[in-house]
């Protein structure tokens, strides 16, 4: 019997909640083939984690039963039959393998919050999830938070008490944010007196440019505007994924409502909203209907009108709109593209733009994840998987003479730069670079 | 926008053959598929053709051709050479292709313990072409507690003469369960499991040593192993070495359920043989496109996070597989339609799609379900063929009409047959059109 059957028969279906929507359901569509655990990092490096047909489809039959109000009469959702959908890393990899359009990795998601529906989060887990929170006091404090942050005893101490991992990679705060460096530019809502859409890009920087990497945000700045776009930076908070992540889906929900009451103006207005991190760019694009069920007209006006940044300089380049006056970089790139970036369904934009500048050699790493994602491997009991997930990836750029590596993904970078040594950096700033190439060789 | 000379949609063996072909001659090359499948359930092995009461492949190919529609009627010519070229490519992989089309069909054992007919296998699995002597001992040995291979129930099955179509047999048949190391309890253990588990050269070598002291203890004389095909992923050939060096007698792996660790090492070779040249493999979402009025299909379009994902090609290989593979799904009662164009389907009519038991020996009509095409694969309306429904397009593997892939045993032959001929038939075609001057593209249908 199918899953749809049992609710059927138990009249159940507008009473179901969630994870028995068209996600949820999608569990009949499997077949059981197993292709998904092939492409599962975690399940390659680990007996914790079963693999994503497991925790999915397969354990989805066992997540119905009687509602637990006493004479409901109704199915819904109960607790996954065991706790190994927590070592689930969200890479998203199962979704794009299955030859059956089963929507594992969202089904898991929702599972792995049902778990930890009604109870109070951990701290470590609530704690990962504010990053505009922690970014926020990061930069206040940033001599203090960096030190404490590469502080052995003060690492050992938070890996104790709240079980964030004493290896775990740590970005820096930067001393100042970047919307407090852009003061000259628009950062207000949309209104009637804003600059024309068509030549105007709304920046969606998300946590980590703002607090951490503000270089990465003014890379993306340079090449808008070298391409002509004035740059706007409304008022935005964290896009909600590490709340997503940890299981704080009620948090969640109120930061995407508060960028799709911003937002949605300017995306209803015909401006397109660019991001450099590619993970707010797909929360912005998928997650926000898939995971946190906001489906109205302004969140898919959001979802329509955002582009990550390559998609973006790539599609301009298809109009022939882009400028490719790029100077030499002679060198080789090694480039990792990020699981969230695949979860875009947009190809590889960025080994496509690195093609246009002379002298840029890019190397598609093809490996699927470096194990961070997102906040997974700063975990005490996931840290270890995290770096056995990525080690095949590490392995090869340490052997490599390169000592620069791309990547569209924040917390990507800073787990691979803190595994080999490399400098990371996002796409867009060898594209910066090379727009400074071609104008020193100009002068 | 992504652009390519050449947009092949499906990864199994005929989508992968079309693309790598065409990247080896110079062509940009972009697949598109919706999921892995193909090559993941595979049980291993190049099925050219297998007819009861046919003598090889060969034979089997030659009945097929004589069928009025069926593929092999226009491909049949292809094969020889597309089967060499697979086994050089494999080959520089590490991965030998044994057996040829004319070699005779041999009845081989299956994971439940019946036999299937085959005559080109990979190294690991060939073992067990060789027809049986009459003082050969078959020990069925594999790692206790494995809920995808029973060596007690898989000799049981095999101990039937009736299981051996009349083929030459093992006189014993002994079922050895050996308790290897660090898999005790593990009640989700799947081939992935195992094959990765070998790959690690120190269990490896404690395993083949617990497997060959029990089959030493019990089995004297001449014999042969069969194992469940878990003998690696990444290390497959060093696994395959070692066993042959450690084991009593010749081993050779026996397929499994899916995900089959054959089919993901044929797989796992030629995607980075398309990566080799330059080919883009990206899997994940529904395909779709649109015939235009000149003809031609100029973009295809996948769903993607928030809007489609637009591939603009000079031509199209369509290889998304039969009514097995989810190029044609049937999503009305007694309506069947190919997904990504739309083409007309030609396929048994409503009412005769399935036979009442699901193991008649005479197979399922459905399964003969596909697309017409001429003899260059270009696809034309089913019963009246004339021109082209679509001049840049070209059809491949088990989405062609009149085969019957899984009762005939055709599906691999007509996958790199077709998806050869593709290739040959695209390549050297004018790239598609560099930025801005896309309507440049007009001309040269067919």
């Amino acid at each position: 019997m199918t899953i749809s059957e049992i609710v059927a028969l138990a009249g159940a279906v507008a009473a179901a909640p969630q994870p028995l929507g068209p996600i949820g359901l999608s569990a009949d569509e499997c077949l059981k083939c197993n292709v998904c655990t092939t492409v599962c990092p975690v399940a390659r490096v680990t007996d914790l984690f079963p693999g994503p047909k497991y925790v999915g489809p397969q354990a989805q039959r066992f997540r119905l039963g009687p509602d637990l109000a006493p004479g409901s009469g109704h199915l819904s959702v109960v607790q996954s039959p065991d706790r190994s959908i927590d070592y689930c890393s969200g890479c998203g990899f199962c979704s794009t393998a299955c030859p059956a359009n089963v929507k594992i990795a969202e089904m898991n998601n929702r599972a792995r919050a049902a778990l930890r529906a009604g109870r109070r989060p951990r701290l470590r887990d609530w704690l990962l999830g504010q990053t505009d929170l922690t970014g926020r006091v990061g930069v206040l404090t940033a001599p203090l938070a960096n030190w404490s942050l590469r502080n052995g005893a003060f690492r050992a101490l938070i890996d104790l008490v709240i079980r964030i991992d004493r290896r775990a990679p740590m970005p820096r705060f930067s001393s100042r944010t970047l919307r407090s460096r852009l003061g000259g530019y628009r950062r207000s809502r949309w209104s009637a007196d804003a600059p024309p859409a068509d030549r105007t890009v709304v920046y969606f920087h998300g946590c980590a440019a703002n607090y951490y990497e503000p270089n990465v945000g003014q890379a993306a700045i340079d090449v808008l505007e070298r391409n002509g776009f004035t740059v706007i930076v409304p008022p935005q908070v964290c896009c909600g994924l590490p709340l997503i992540s940890n299981g704080l889906y009620r948090q969640a929900r109120g930061r995407a409502r508060t960028n799709i009451a911003v937002l949605a103006d300017y995306a209803r207005a015909g401006y397109r909203i660019v991001g450099t991190s590619t993970s707010c760019t797909h929360t912005l694009k998928a997650e926000y209907r898939e995971m946190l069920d906001i489906d109205d007209g302004e969140a898919r006006a959001v979802a329509q009108a955002t582009w990550d940044i390559c998609e973006f300089l790539l599609d301009l380049h298809d109009r022939g709109q882009l400028d490719t006056r790029f100077g030499e970089l002679d060198r080789t790139l090694p480039y990792h593209a990020p699981c969230q970036l695949r979860s875009h369904g947009i190809g590889l934009p960025a080994l496509d733009l690195f093609e246009l500048v002379p002298g840029l050699r890019a190397i598609d790493m093809d490996h699927d994840c470096c194990g961070i994602a997102g906040t997974y491997g700063l975990k005490s009991e996931k840290y270890d998987i995290a770096m056995a997930v990525g080690k095949p990836l590490f392995d090869r750029l340490r052997a490599s003479a390169e000592d620069q590596v791309a990547c569209d993904s924040e917390t990507c970078r800073w787990q691979i730069a803190a595994a080999t040594g490399a400098r990371l950096r996002h796409p867009v700033e060898f594209l910066a670079e090379a727009y400074e190439a071609y104008l020193a060789a100009d002068a | 926008m992504a652009r390519a000379d050449v947009a092949v949609v499906g990864a199994g063996l005929a989508g992968l053959t079309a693309a790598i072909r065409l990247a080896a001659g110079g062509a940009r090359v972009h697949v598109l598929a919706t999921g892995h499948a193909a090559t993941h359930w595979a049980p291993g092995g190049i099925d050219l053709g297998a007819l009861p009461g046919a003598a090889s492949s060969q034979a089997s190919i030659d009945r097929l051709a004589g069928i009025d529609g069926h593929p092999y009627a226009f491909l049949a010519g292809e094969v020889p050479a597309a089967l060499a070229w697979l086994r050089a490519t494999m080959g520089s992989a590490g991965l030998d292709l044994v057996g040829d089309a004319a070699d005779p069909l041999r009845a081989i054992p299956t994971s439940i313990g019946a036999t299937r007919l085959a005559a080109v296998l990979p190294d690991g699995m060939a073992a067990a072409l060789p027809a049986w002597a009459p003082d050969e001992t078959l020990v069925i040995c594999g790692p206790a507690g494995f809920r995808d291979f029973w060596p007690a129930a898989i000799a049981a099955n095999l101990r039937r003469e009736a299981s051996w179509r009349g083929q030459s047999r093992p006189e014993r048949i002994e079922a050895i369960a050996v308790e290897l190391p660090g898999i005790a309890g593990r009640h989700n253990l799947s081939g992935l499991d195992l094959a990765r588990l070998f790959d690690e050269p120190a269990w490896r070598a404690t395993a083949l040593d617990a497997m060959a002291r029990a089959i030493e203890g019990r089995v004297h004389g001449p014999g042969r192993i069969a194992l469940p095909a878990v003998l690696g992923l990444d290390d497959h050939p060093a696994v395959l070495a070692a066993a042959r060096a450690r084991l009593p007698f010749a081993p050779f792996e026996v397929a499994l359920v899916p995900p089959s660790l054959p089919g993901l090492r044929l797989f796992a070779a030629l995607r980075s043989e398309l990566r080799r040249h330059g080919g883009r493999l990206q899997v994940g979402e529904a395909v779709r496109g649109t015939i235009g009025a000149d003809g031609r299909v100029a973009e295809l379009r996948a769903t993607a996070a928030a809007r489609e994902f637009v591939l603009t090609a000079g031509s199209v290989v369509l290889a998304t597989g039969g009514i097995a593979g989810g190029g044609i799904v049937a999503d009305r009662p007694g309506s069947l339609t190919e997904t990504v164009l739309g083409l007309p389907v030609d396929g048994p009519e409503p009412g005769h799609w399935l036979l009442n038991d699901p193991f008649d020996p005479a197979g399922q009509p459905l399964e003969s379900a596909g697309v017409r095409t001429d003899s260059r694969l270009r696809p034309v309306a089913p019963g009246k063929p004339g021109a082209p429904l679509a001049g840049n397009v070209r059809i491949a593997g088990s989405l062609l009409a009149g085969q019957r892939y899984l009762r005939d045993r055709c599906g691999d032959g007509v996958a790199i047959a077709s998806g050869s001929l593709a290739a040959r038939e695209l390549a050297g075609r004018p790239p598609v059109a560099s930025q801005g001057s896309v309507a440049a593209i007009a001309g040269g249908v067919g």
